[in-house]
């Protein structure tokens, strides 16, 4: 028998050890390490996550860990979610559920994020895996109620269905009704996106009575408000809720009852939902506000004075989401009473509106930089923006890691010196040293490109639209930022240059997105000749591109690395520059 | 067109930073010839390009343009002075395809002609409210906006759902259409339109039908039932709640 060196250890305690790391990357790191312990780590691997569902095929991913339980795959690139990428482009789920219906019967947890699912999968999903116990279908389409019905019939041990921002088809049917009267097992059910037809409410009180795990409960917008109480008083221990209308008329019976089922949910913490929301009737979710940690306001129409007075009375907030309507006095109320708010999103109430219609400029931002000393996360939409207001904000809050700021005309200088606003968003990456996401706007030179690259070394996604003057802008980007992982361009005068010369650096990346630029054809043909590891698509609804000179711009380039090669299931507005596509036209 | 997408491609990076003169970026027009909610770009008066960075500290809130703007004083690297394969950076190398020269692209010609003539295309190819994609609000999060009462002054209204889209069962008010013979599917906003006239019009640009082949067109949709019907046949009202997706097809006869 083989002595076993003093320097290895017996399989099960790699083993053991591998259970302890949980995250993908170390893992990863772990794999590399040697031949054994790819071997071990390989079988003992039970999470994974494909952030572009075309970097890698089904095959590949089973042939390599024959035992995974959870698996998180993404598909359309991120502009798809500002319909940039046309209908068909791809995304579909389908050949991975097929694949792995066989490979992974024990399969538990299923994340998909824009992708195209149909009712087809979604029955083979419940057909194949009857352990399943997550289903997050995040901004997807493709499959309707009936695909729903198949999960809720099959799926005994489905603790979470998550819904959100998906587009369902709805056809007559509750599907709810197909939950089983034994199933009790439901602990997170978000169907906020969801069509009028698709739920029956008696179905869906049944379900919230009989399952006294639940936790989570978005609902649709169609779910009037007076059926609220009831639902609550069946699931007081909710710690997530999400209305449907918050409208009607008051009624002191509705009010009270309101109020009284939301006092007895002691554990409540995060609300949402608000739609159409009138002020009568938020008072009754005062006896909540000073525990609530996360408060989602985006589709209440609900002003100042109501507004700031409901936010003045939720001192423990983290996260707030909320329209244009809160407005700079609002925020300044926001920054004195919400020490610990971490995460702050201000979304436009009027985004096609030529003028504001309401009164919220960078003063806001900066009061909330000011006085929350916690804030990392800041998604703000407004229509004026400075420079020094950019660099007060940074100097305040060095401990960003998600900055997008959208100015709602996409080439605005600062308002006060009509300057570019490249020193303001330098001084964002110069003192947020840990930023990882950033989104620009407004009038921008190649001169925030510098400062980004020269800056932004944990940069991990980058959102551009109408900046830069040259190629060196992207170059700066290209060369610059070691961490970047995606990089999506819309409307910017960037050509071949910098493309051609940091090729390698987007072997790097998961993937670039470049519309509306100026990337001649011809270089996307020599890209995609000399790096076999990148797929270059090409999309154009007008016609093949080789009906165009060499030197024509793309008009929509996306370029991602892959080790499956060039996909199969391409739309006809999409091509791909692989050799055969080169050779073919020459 | 060109002028007034203010796209011009600028000319090729020869000159330094600090003479950049922003004013022939581009001159900004007002869209209004396209009959869209376009935004309007206003024109704009720029000074110099602003300061370099290491001069924020310096500053306070308004920054200077004139003295520490151009001139020898100036930090700022000239195109010339950029060190472009640094070996003390730490980045990847790069693979270079083309290699980085700071000189203009002798053998390009001026693409800008060919850039407008795509990139207009791109732009106003929308479904009727300005620049696709921008601002990057997501589809969904636009319709709530429309629902919500100018002003919101009144909030104590039942939801606001009798706009022409109450009642459809689908959260979104985008529809897909179909033109027969053509591979691709478009989307539409139903809810900016308000007739069958104005349906008809879109339609009509957005797939590039001129005013003369109108005639030999109908539109058709799917409703609920999955049944096929010519849209004109019914009601307005009753073609918005009913109706799933839109195919334009070749009237025969």
């Amino acid at each position: 028998m083989q002595k076993k060196t003093a320097y290895s250890f017996p399989d099960e305690i790699l083993e053991h050890v591998f259970s302890f790391i949980q995250s993908g990357k170390d893992r990863n790191a772990a794999s590399v390490v040697c031949k054994s312990w790819y071997e071990i780590e390989r079988w003992c691997r039970r999470k994974i996550f494909v952030g572009n569902c075309y970097a890698v095929s089904p095959t590949m991913v089973i042939r390599r860990f024959p035992d995974i339980r959870s698996i998180e795959l993404k598909g359309k690139p991120h502009f798809a979610d500002f319909n940039l990428v046309p209908d068909g482009w791809g995304g579909y789920v389908l050949p991975w559920i097929s694949e792995m219906a066989g490979a992974y019967p024990w399969l538990e947890e299923i994340r998909l994020k824009r992708m195209v699912v149909t009712d087809e999968s979604l029955e083979l999903v419940a057909k194949s895996f009857t352990n399943l116990q997550v289903l997050v279908l995040f901004s997807c389409e493709g499959f309707s109620t009936d695909g729903l019905a198949a999960i809720a019939a099959s799926c005994k041990n489905l603790r979470e269905l998550d819904l959100r921002d998906s587009e369902v088809d709805d056809l007559s049917g509750h599907w709810l009704n197909h939950f089983p009267d034994t199933y009790t097992s439901l602990v997170s059910l978000n169907i906020s996106c969801l069509g009028s037809d698709d739920v029956s409410f008696s179905a869906l009180e049944r379900l919230v009575g009989r399952c006294p795990n639940l936790r989570r409960l978005l609902l649709n917008r169609e779910v009037p408000l007076d059926k609220i109480a009831n639902l609550l008083s069946r699931a007081p221990q909710l710690i997530e809720f999400g209305t449907g209308t918050y409208a009607a008329e008051l009624r002191s019976d509705v009010y009270s009852n309101l109020a009284e089922a939301f006092c007895n949910c002691k554990e409540l913490k995060c609300l949402s939902g608000f739609w159409d929301a009138v002020p009568a009737y938020l008072p009754v979710i005062y006896s909540v506000c000073s525990r609530l940690t996360s408060l989602n306001l985006s589709y209440a129409p609900i002003q100042n004075p109501d507004l700031t007075k409901l936010v003045s009375q939720c001192p423990s907030l983290q996260r707030m989401l909320v329209l244009d309507y809160i407005e700079d006095s609002g925020l300044e109320v926001l920054a004195s009473s919400c020490k610990d708010l971490q995460e702050l999103r201000v979304f436009p109430s009027d985004p096609f509106g030529e003028e504001p219609n309401v009164s919220l400029t960078e003063k806001g931002l900066v009061a909330v930089s000011s006085g929350c000393p916690k804030l990392q996360s800041v998604l703000y939409f407004c229509r004026q923006m400075s420079n020094a207001a950019l660099v007060t904000i940074a100097q305040n809050c060095p401990n960003f890691t998600r900055f997008r700021l959208c100015l709602l005309d996409p080439k605005i200088a600062d308002y006060r010196t009509l300057q570019p606003l490249d020193v303001g968003f330098g001084a964002i990456v110069e003192h947020c040293k840990d930023l990882r996401r950033l989104s620009l706007s407004g009038l921008l030179t190649d001169r925030v490109f510098e400062y980004i690259g020269m800056h932004a070394k944990k940069l991990e996604m980058l959102s551009v639209a109408f900046a830069g003057e040259s190629d060196l802008a992207l170059h700066h980007v290209l060369s610059g930022c070691e961490s970047l992982r995606k990089l999506e361009i819309m409307n910017c005068p960037f050509g071949d240059k910098a493309l051609l010369a940091n090729a390698a650096k987007l072997e790097t990346m998961r993937s670039l997105w470049m519309s509306s630029c100026s990337v001649s054809l011809g270089a996307c043909k020599m890209l995609g000749q000399k790096m076999p590891r990148l797929n270059i698509e090409v999309m154009d609804e007008k016609g093949p591109p080789d009906s165009r000179a060499e030197s024509d711009p793309v008009d929509k380039l996306y370029i991602y690395r892959s080790v499956a090669g060039p996909r199969f299931d391409m739309p006809p507005f999409v091509w791909t520059m692989d050799e055969d596509f080169a050779s073919e036209l020459s | 067109m060109e002028l007034q997408l203010g796209l011009a491609l600028p000319p090729p990076p020869l000159i330094p930073i600090e003479t950049f003169d922003l004013n022939s970026y581009g001159n900004y027009e007002t869209r209004e010839a396209l009959g869209t909610n376009a935004l309007s770009w206003p024109l704009l008066k720029l000074g110099p390009a602003d300061n370099d960075i290491n001069n924020i500290h310096h500053h306070n809130s308004s920054s200077s343009s004139s003295s520490s703007g151009g001139g020898a004083g100036c930090k700022k690297r000239s195109f010339d002075e950029a060190p472009v394969f640094d070996e003390k950076r730490n980045v990847p190398k790069t693979l270079h395809l083309l290699l980085w020269t700071n000189q203009p692209n002798d053998e390009d010609d001026d693409p800008s002609n060919v850039l407008h003539e795509n990139s207009s295309s791109a732009i106003f190819k929308n479904d009727g409210e300005g620049l696709v994609g921008w601002p990057p609000v997501k589809t969904w999060r636009k319709k709530v906006h429309h629902q919500i009462p100018n002003g919101g002054a009144e909030n104590n209204r039942l939801p606001a759902v009798e706009n022409g889209i109450g009642g459809r069962a689908s959260k979104s008010t985008y529809v897909k259409v179909k033109m027969e013979g053509v591979p691709i599917a478009r989307k539409i906003d139903l809810s900016v339109h308000h007739s069958f006239e104005g349906l008809t019009n879109t339609l009509m640009r957005m797939f590039g039908i001129s005013d003369g082949n109108r005639k030999s067109f109908k539109l058709t949709y799917q409703d609920r039932e999955g049944d096929w019907l010519l849209a004109e046949d019914v009601p307005w009202r009753t073609f918005i709640r009913s109706l799933k997706c839109l195919k334009l097809i070749r009237s025969r006869g």
